[in-house]
């Protein structure tokens, strides 16, 4: 058994990013073991709901699928070692419903239990999702709600064209939202994730447009000639965060949407991009080559003054930040060109400490979950590719396969 | 015997009672209705029902049109090359013979660099290109400038000479 525990952990260590020690003692993590009770057992259920677990950093979950009784309380033998048991049924017709039980394995005690329906078969990613995000907090644990999040991005699918896609964060359920043309850049416009801005390049100029997703209703907000990106929008949606150059110089622009008032943060005659909000917004990082390489900065955006954020890296290329929280892309190899090309890093405004997350393949495109305790990324390898959660308290990570085409921009 | 029974049905009796506790299944979370925003539908729209100009046509889209040459860069770089500068006396040579059209200049990357990085990395080769035309006479006011960042590759083999086709500029009379 223990042969087999340590195998299980090895595979799981080399599937995702070796530098992932598991800090956190396993014994601290509630063991949990799952038993489906539907009439068709259905894996992939089994798997969005370890999955589910896994990244809360709150549970070490039985890895192997048990079915049973749903209704009986009975705690099959296999369970012995585990604190609690998740019963779930799903039934899938016009729409689906997933009912869950959780129990205590010592004494049959049901804690909780809860029936979830939706009119669409295919949103059934998310039913499991709010599921487990209930459990947590019948557990009392730390809130994992941004499980629920949709995250909208845009993906090339064929030159000069794109679509931009709604999905659940595992990627599971996925809708297009957008088609024609190239559409680019999606940043959610609230946190209540009523609508996105996107950049359309259907016009002579890139326009920047804000889409409510269950309306349709789009609005026109700034256009630019070269280019036209928001990188940011502030906690009130208020103010965004515009990399444009309306004289072709890229820059960080920050625009107050009440007043239409348009405040350059940036001057360099370089490149300066991706701006994000830090602390209570009255700065920002941003990505600029400045130094002659594609390196982070911060700035006032009031003030002048420029100061070097990371001093690693020859080549860090994409940033985001929670608070004082930073996570930056780094190109590791010195050939443009190789494999292993671009790692995803974590700091802090002060610099004082930086610790890699990644270690194997090519990851980009790192955001912050909403309450800053997880980190998404995607990752290349010469397997294919995937979406990447790593969960930075428990330091554990999910991956889920991506197919095919390639990711131009994600938020969640 | 009789104690398992009374606890088989006390057992029973709790969990029919929970299950009528429970309410009925309709929405995401039966209970509750706020705050599951995925529960309404979501649109799906199709960019091309709002019109606009035909710069975003296919047609030669990842090479120069109407006479100009494209203008290729070193990797991270928005210098014009020497061995470009030929191209370029050709390309001014076209566009002051096209004085009644804007001219619309494209700004092309490898698909190294990040999102934002590589868009703005392909809009100062633009803005490169569109200087030099400036300094050979063409008026700015007649050139239009995007950045097509990686989107446009004039090649997919995963090669450095493949690459190399994609940093690039392209320059057509915008229509």
């Amino acid at each position: 058994m223990r042969f087999l525990l340590l195998l299980l952990l090895t595979l799981n260590l080399f599937a995702v990013d070796a530098t992932l020690t598991i800090e956190k003692d396993v014994e601290q993590r509630t063991r949990i073991g799952l038993e489906d009770g539907s009439a068709f057992p259905n894996e992939r259920l089994f798997h969005l709901l370890s999955s589910d677990l896994k990244i809360s950093g709150h549970f070490l979950v039985d890895q192997t699928p048990h079915n049973g009784a749903f209704d009986s309380s009975m705690i099959a033998p296999v369970f012995k070692g585990q604190e609690y048991v998740l019963k779930y049924q799903m039934a899938q017709g016009a729409g689906t419903k997933l009912t869950v039980r959780l129990l205590q394995t010592a004494n049959g005690h049901e804690v909780f239990k809860k029936s979830y329906a939706i009119a669409s078969t295919a949103k059934m990613p998310f039913l499991v999702h709010k599921a487990v995000s209930d459990i947590n907090d019948v557990l009392k644990y730390p809130s994992i709600a941004w499980i629920n999040r949709y995250v909208v991005f845009s993906r090339y699918t064929s030159p000069r064209r794109s679509e931009i896609v709604l999905a659940d964060y595992t990627f599971t359920y996925q809708k297009t939202i957008i088609r024609g043309g190239l559409n680019l850049f999606p940043v959610w416009a609230d946190r209540n994730q009523k609508a996105f801005y996107y950049t359309s390049y259907r016009g002579l100029v890139p326009t920047l447009y804000k889409l409510n997703i269950y309306t349709g209703a789009r609005t026109k907000v700034i256009a630019s000639e070269g280019m036209m990106v928001c990188s940011d929008v502030s906690r009130d949606g208020n103010k965004l965060l515009l990399t444009m150059a309306p004289n072709g110089q890229p820059d960080i622009y920050e625009l107050n949407l009440a007043t239409g008032a348009k405040t350059r943060i940036t001057t360099f005659n370089g490149i300066d991009v991706s701006g994000k909000y830090v602390d209570d917004e009255s700065r920002i990082v941003f990505v600029s080559n400045r130094l002659g390489y594609a390196n982070i900065f911060k700035k006032s955006i009031r003030g002048s003054a420029v100061s070097q954020v990371v001093y690693h890296g020859r080549n860090n290329n994409a940033v985001d930040a929670y608070g004082k929280k930073i996570v930056y892309t780094s190109r590791e190899s010195s050939s443009a060109f190789g494999n292993n090309t671009f790692n995803l890093y974590l700091t802090a405004m002060d610099s004082t400490s930086t610790r890699p997350l990644t270690t194997t393949g090519s990851n980009q495109f790192p955001r912050f979950s909403s309450d800053g305790s997880v980190v998404q990324y995607i990752k290349h390898t010469p397997r294919g590719s995937s979406i990447g959660y790593i969960n930075l308290q428990s330091k554990q990570s999910v991956l889920f396969p991506m197919n095919g085409r390639r990711i131009q921009s994600i938020d969640w | 015997m009789i104690n398992q029974k009374i606890f088989a049905t006390a057992a029973v009796a709790v969990l029919l009672l929970a299950g009528c506790g429970q309410p009925a299944p309709g929405g995401l979370d039966a209970g509750s209705k706020k705050g599951n925003a995925y529960e309404a539908d979501t649109v799906s729209i199709d960019e091309n029902r709002y019109g606009g100009s035909n710069s975003n046509s296919l047609a030669n889209a990842n090479s120069s049109s109407d006479g100009f040459q494209s203008i290729y860069f070193g990797f991270d770089q928005y210098t014009i090359p020497a061995d470009m500068e030929s191209y370029m006396a050709k390309n001014a040579s076209v566009a002051n013979s096209t004085s009644g059209s804007k001219i619309r200049i494209e700004g092309n990357c490898d698909e190294f660099g990040s999102d934002e990085y590589n868009y703005a990395l392909g809009l100062k080769r633009a803005k490169a290109v569109k200087d030099a035309l400036s300094m050979q006479g063409v008026p700015a006011s007649r050139m239009v400038m995007v950045s097509y960042g990686e989107s446009n590759p004039a090649c997919s083999d995963a090669t450095e000479a493949c690459y190399a086709q994609n940093r690039r500029v392209d320059l057509r009379l915008a229509r």
